[in-house]
């Protein structure tokens, strides 16, 4: 697989940085603004699965945020095929942790959900076309049969598997995963893990996947990135050799495996303990911190005069 | 099936002494006892089902009985003119409805909270989608929208009344204006309690605003704008009966109040049976519909689908 040495690479962030402006709170009147990512410069390449780890509040989701074109960056550019991003587009898919499928409709009324507009040549798809296709990805996602399922009586593998179905379904290039399978019981995940890998290999995908799992960013990803803790930094690209892991070996008790996990273990490690000096607990799932605002007020110095700080 | 059995297993301790007694009288016996036991917990399992419905329906039943009987035992002989008992009342709805009348009443009532009802229903969408996507007219609108609110739709009768004259426009507007608040409050908290994550969700997918609007706010907000219609329709026939009984000609609250004044008591009472069966048949088709468009919230709901 080629990395960032090919002419253009197909995701390419250069200097990307975002700023928060935290609410006035009582101990910070006037608010302040909270540096969320700063720095990152990376570039992934066309069909590569790399996978983001890094402590709570690092500004994981908010890299993806910035990859979907959901935000906007402060500084520096997010080029997707070398051209800068300017929105949502059906060149990338997001998977979130909480599935996030409308529960009014059916698996298969779900991922035909994108396919409803026109498509990417302009032309609409028919309702039967959007019935074929929804069933042909729930197939892949191996739920085949459960077309006509509300979400309220899937399982939460289940779900997250009509979630993927529905991103896949309307082709895009690039797969955005936010914590796919943190909600998941170990077993499933192992499973999705594994679905994963198989889609990703049969259909060539671009696969950004954040996770909490060092397990799981080594055994799924081609190159670990690792965070630093707030402000997210680019910290260390950590290249993943396992080989070929299409075999039904144990590749998780493998010596490499071992390795590798141990060098993202040692260097995530660094980063949750600087994170836990700096008082910041476990952010809540809706990446929310509520440990924010109390922080900021007991520091000597502000979150917003640390930034003008380092910024000078 | 004989009848020693079916009583020792409906009787205190039914299982054990049959099935121990049995198998030393030959195997052939065997299947008679099971199946009596069968029937026997069937007829107590329909006994609980009828128990059950006759308790639920007891109290209804007593107070047709005492309807019926109260009037001509227990009450005074004045009393009596103006409490006649059930089936005189039942005789007058009979002969009302046989020269027509009472579907001539029942059709202007109808007509008029129909029509109402529809305006408010979809005005109140209309203005709650608006409010609630726009901050800034929420925040412009609200303290007016409280004051309305709180102000009983009765009260203002009279206004309606004497701006719009006591002809049909008057009645739908007032019908309207009754309907349209739970309607609108309902709207707004409707839209206002989309999981965020799925606009993230459906933002991701490159969605415009205005689809954003039909195919995601706008779905997960129908069953709590439905409680909210659902709400509507008893309020507005309430408020409809009261303006038909201060100035119509037709309609089921004239019927009452003009039966009233003319000494036909019967009639009288035979158009509140109306309305009190107006009102329940109108709840029963709200919550159906509401049911209906809610069924994706609960297992139990889409299992009746
Ligand atoms: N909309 C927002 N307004 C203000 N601050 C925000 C906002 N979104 C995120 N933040 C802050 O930015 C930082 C990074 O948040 P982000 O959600 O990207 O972290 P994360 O790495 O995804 O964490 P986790 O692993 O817990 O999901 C956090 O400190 C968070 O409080
Ligand atoms: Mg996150």
């Amino acid at each position: 697989m080629t990395r960032g040495t090919g002419p253009t690479p197909k995701i390419s962030l250069r200097n990307v940085g975002k700023e928060f402006t935290v609410r006035p709170s009582k101990e910070q009147p006037e608010g302040s603004t909270l540096t969320a990512l700063e720095g990152i410069t990376l570039d992934v390449a066309a069909g590569e699965f790399i996978t983001l780890v890094g402590p709570s509040g690092s500004g994981k989701t908010t890299l993806l945020d910035l990859l979907a074109g959901l935000t906007r960056p402060d500084t520096g550019q997010v080029l997707v095929d070398g051209k800068e991003i300017t929105g949502p587009g059906r060149d990338r898919a997001v998977v979130f942790q909480q599935y996030a499928l409308f529960p009014w409709r059916t698996a298969a009324a779900n991922v035909a959900f994108g396919l409803e507009g026109p498509g990417s040549d302009g032309r609409r798809l028919s309702r039967k076309e959007r019935a074929e296709k929804a069933r042909e990805y729930l197939d892949l996602v191996g739920l085949s049969g459960f077309e006509d399922r509300y979400p309220h009586e899937l399982s939460g593998g289940m779900k997250q598997r009509v979630a993927i179905a529905r991103s896949l379904a309307y082709e895009p290039d690039i797969l955005l995963m936010d914590e796919p399978f943190a909600a998941l019981d170990a077993q499933t995940r192992e499973q999705l893990q594994e679905e994963l890998l198989r889609i990703w290999r049969s259909t060539g995908k671009t696969i950004i996947f954040i996770t909490h799992g060092i397990d799981e960013a080594v055994y799924l990803g081609q190159r670990v990135a690792v965070l630093s803790s707030r402000p997210g930094r680019l910290k260390q690209v950590v290249d993943i050799d396992l080989g070929d892991r299409s075999g039904d070996g144990d590749v998780r008790s493998d010596a490499v495996f071992v390795q590798h996990r141990h060098k993202v273990w040692s260097l995530l490690h660094e980063e949750v303990r600087k994170a836990q000096k700096a008082g910041h607990a476990k952010i809540r799932p809706d990446g929310s911190a509520p440990d924010e605002a109390p922080q900021l007020g007991k520091g000597q110095l502000s979150k917003g005069q640390l930034s003008k700080e380092r910024a000078a | 099936m004989t009848a020693p059995t079916l009583t020792k297993a409906t009787g205190g301790a039914p299982a054990a002494p049959p099935a121990a007694a049995i198998p030393a009288a030959g195997t052939g016996q065997i299947p008679p006892p099971r199946a009596t036991r069968r029937l026997a917990s069937l007829i107590r399992a329909g006994a609980r089902t009828a128990g059950r419905g006759i308790w639920a329906s007891g109290a209804i039943l007593l107070f047709l009985l005492l309807w019926e009987f109260g009037p001509t035992y227990l009450a005074s002989a004045s009393t009596r003119v103006f409490l006649p008992p059930l089936h005189e009342v039942l005789r007058a709805l009979g002969s009302l409805i046989a020269k027509g009348q009472l579907q001539d009443h029942l059709a202007a009532s109808l007509t008029r909270s129909a029509i109402g009802f529809g305006i408010a229903v979809v005005a109140a969408v209309a203005l709650g989608l608006l409010v609630a996507w726009y901050r800034s007219l929420d925040r412009f609108l609200n303290p007016l929208l409280e004051v309305f609110r709180n102000t009983a739709a009765l009260a203002l009768l009279p206004v309606f009344t004497l701006l719009l004259g006591i002809g049909e426009t008057s009645k739908i507007s007032i019908v309207a204006y009754a309907a349209f608040f739970p309607v609108l409050l309902n709207t707004i908290a409707g839209v206002r309690t989309v999981d965020p994550l799925l606009i993230r969700a459906a933002r991701s997918l490159g969605l415009s605003n205005f689809r954003l609007f039909q195919k995601v706010i706008l779905p997960s907000a129908v069953p709590t704008i439905f409680t909210g219609i659902r709400m509507a329709g008893t309020s507005s026939i309430l408020v409809l009966i009261a303006a038909e009984m201060v100035g119509a000609k037709a309609g089921l609250g004239y019927l009452i109040v003009n039966a009233q004044s003319s000494f036909l008591i019967p009639d009288m009472y035979a158009g509140i049976l109306t309305v009190a069966l107006l009102g329940l048949l109108v709840n029963y088709l709200l919550v159906a519909v509401e049911r209906h468009f809610s069924r994706w919230r609960t297992a139990v709901g889409s299992q009746s689908n």
